[in-house]
């Protein structure tokens, strides 16, 4: 492989990473039941918090640590209201978001007095794994990436193995998918969605630390830009399968990736936007067809009244 | 004489700051009768953030100060913190009755299209920005900024070794494409064969995406580009992070940023904010007001750091070219003089 490739390789992990931890807490959630769209803000949160105690400490590493910390304590929002208090974890996780993004401003201001960006001569961001320059391929892909890029990779397949091979994560997939069903097994239900949510704070946390501390060494008010939506796609196109996941957010970062060497050649930048969301549309739209597939070879009744709902509710209806 | 008040302003005090101007100004009617006041007058200016560190504000208002000496008036200097305290300080300011209320960039456009329709008989100047439709008593202060950005442009086409050049720029509009075009083809007018790649950040939040300027501004160097000109304001951060790592030698906008990446940076498309907004007083005080007033190469509204006194001190790369500036201050001159003309990617 040239190097350009190997380049580009570099870009998609490195933008795809802060993704990666946001999406494989909403994965967890997703299988513990609990439909977390919070993931932006809390992206948010961690990305502010980094930046302020590495500052603050001169040390990045405490930087990540707060991170994790402080979201973790800021998804026990969603942890009480949705999980304990049963509310609407739609309305909780907005709330969440609106208030991460107004918050953090508001702290930038009042706390490290600036305004728009906080980036100073000297704020101490993760170092580079400089340990692999002149290694062959591993060398240009992560070279200038932080340890935290390949950790997000490493994380996303223990993640699976966990959830697949673990008494804990077979009674976390019990949690999401039939509650009274693991509650008369005597597993605690609430308990294990509300560490769940706390979990996915924490692997937040590590994304916002990775983007802020990371990616770049700066924090600019609302820098996470959608990530955390993005990432909210990819917990669903990938049916919060932790290695799908991971998959799903490898071609978002491609997308991004390569949506920005086609705009270098003339491709409008409107286009680029747009790139995740085209891709979220085409995967669905194949998947559900190979869904169809799959389903009427198996039982073509059965397929054909899958596919329309209202008729199977009426069979005696001419068609 | 002339004095400087700085307040700054957050909600409450500029709610407590109205009722007081509100209390001044009837006193004013009671004592004087009429809208004499102090024969000095004054200006108030009010900023779109905190001035603090953003050296955009703290040039308007050195300009502010400027002209205030000149002319003997009070200036004081009201600064905004959110939306609705622009909105609040706008009003403020009005109930002052200074002799102009000045606004400064195209945060102020709200509130200037609002406000000054309500007060036919107060006159407003807007610096770069400018509300529509542009109320009588508005007057706006434009720059020509793809004449400077043309001269980076010929800069660019000087230095570079690779014959690539490249911008980042937040969004691909027509006012932002002043930092394009106008680069590409003044590097073309010393180097025809240079190619330029314009990147633009967009997203979500395009003047505030760091990762992905700085993503962006790691294309253009891995594709070889060694000039780039980063206007993408919140997200050029990140691009200075690659240009401070080595990936190419960049040019800011607006004010000296060479300290952003030292040593990396060679020049910047600066806007003399301060000459717009004290040459736009002067005409307004001698009765020139409403419509615009552009300032370019030739009013010195903008230009470049490598044309100020202080180069040497500016951190910048181009300070150890003077062979470089020498021939950039021809090219300013034919330009001035209208034998170069540089298309506005802007207009119509």
């Amino acid at each position: 492989m040239d190097v350009l490739n190997l380049a580009f390789v570099a870009a998609v992990l490195t933008s795809a990473a802060p993704v990666l931890y946001a999406a494989l807490g909403g994965a967890l959630c997703g299988r513990a039941g609990v439909f977390n769209i919070a993931l932006e803000g809390q992206l948010l949160w961690g990305a502010f918090t980094a930046v302020a105690v590495s500052w603050w400490s001169g040390n990045p590493w405490l930087g990540v640590l707060a991170a994790v910390a402080a979201t973790a304590v800021f998804s026990l929002v969603l942890a009480v209201g949705a999980v304990a208090f049963r509310a609407d974890p739609i309305i909780v996780a907005v709330g969440m978001n609106l208030l991460a993004l107004g918050l953090t401003g508001f702290v930038m201001r009042e706390a490290l007095g600036a305004t728009g960006t906080f980036a100073p001569a000297g704020l101490p961001g993760l170092p580079d794994l400089d340990v692999l320059d002149g290694v062959p391929v591993l060398g240009p892909v992560l070279g200038r990436a932080t340890v935290l890029v390949p950790l997000a990779l490493v994380l996303a397949v223990v993640l699976s193995l966990w959830l697949a091979r673990t008494s804990i994560g077979l009674r976390l997939r019990g949690v999401g998918e039939h509650p009274e069903a693991a509650t008369s097994l005597g597993v605690p239900v609430t308990r294990y969605q509300m560490a769940t949510v706390v979990v996915a704070g924490a692997l937040c946390g590590l994304g916002g630390a990775q983007l802020s501390l990371g990616t770049v060494t700066a924090f600019t008010e609302n820098m996470t830009a959608g990530r955390g939506w993005v990432a909210v796609a990819a917990v669903m196109l990938a049916v919060s399968r932790p290695l799908w996941v991971l998959g799903a957010c490898l071609l978002f970062g491609a997308a991004e990736a390569w949506g920005f060497r086609l705009q270098g050649i003339g491709l409008p930048q409107q286009l680029t936007d747009a790139a995740p969301y085209l891709v979220t549309l085409v995967v669905l739209v194949l998947s559900r067809i190979r869904v169809r597939r799959r389903l009427r070879a198996a039982d073509p009744v059965a397929a054909e009244s899958a596919a329309h709902p209202e008729t199977a509710l009426h069979p005696e209806e001419p068609r | 004489m002339n004095s400087v008040h700085r307040r700054r302003r957050g909600r409450l005090p500029a709610v407590a700051l109205a009722v007081l101007a509100g209390l001044t100004a009837c006193a004013d009617s009671d004592s004087g009768g009429g809208d004499g006041g102090d024969s000095a007058g004054s200006i108030i200016v009010i900023t779109p953030n905190p001035v603090g560190g953003n050296n955009f504000l703290s040039l308007a208002i050195e300009g502010a100060e400027r002209v205030a000496e000149e002319r003997g008036l009070e200036l004081e200097v009201y600064e905004s913190t959110d939306p609705t305290s622009i909105q609040q300080n706008v009003e403020a300011a009005v109930r002052e009755q200074p002799d102009i209320v000045i606004g400064l960039t195209f945060s102020l456009q709200d509130a200037f299209a609002t406000v000054p329709v309500d007060n036919p008989d107060q006159q407003f100047l807007l610096v770069d920005g400018c509300p529509d439709p542009q109320p009588d008593n508005v007057t706006c202060a434009a720059f020509r900024e793809h004449e400077a950005t043309y001269l980076a442009g010929v800069e660019a086409g000087l230095l570079t070794e690779t014959g690539r050049i490249g911008v980042v720029a937040a969004l691909d509009t027509p006012f932002i494409r002043r930092w394009v075009d106008p680069f590409l083809a003044g590097a073309q007018s010393v180097n025809p064969a240079a190619t330029s790649t314009p990147l633009f950040v967009g997203g979500d939040n395009p003047f505030g995406d760091p990762a992905r300027g700085g993503a962006q501004a790691q294309v253009l160097a891995d594709g070889g580009a060694d000039q780039v000109l980063l206007a993408a304001s919140g997200s050029n951060v990140g691009a200075f992070e690659v240009a401070a790592a080595g990936g190419f030698q960049a040019y800011g906008v607006d004010v000296n940023e060479c300290a952003s990446a030292p040593g990396q940076v060679v020049d910047n498309v600066t806007k003399n904010v301060d000459v717009a907004l004290a040459e736009s007083v002067t005409a307004i005080l001698d009765g020139d007001t409403g419509g615009s007033q552009v300032y370019g190469l030739a009013e010195d509204g903008v230009g470049l750091t490598a044309f100020e006194d202080d180069v040497a001190d500016s951190g910048c790369l181009i300070a150890d070219r003077p062979d470089v500036i020498e021939q950039l201050e021809q090219i300013r001159q034919e330009i001035i003089d209208g034998t170069i003309t540089v298309d506005d990617p802007a207009a119509g």
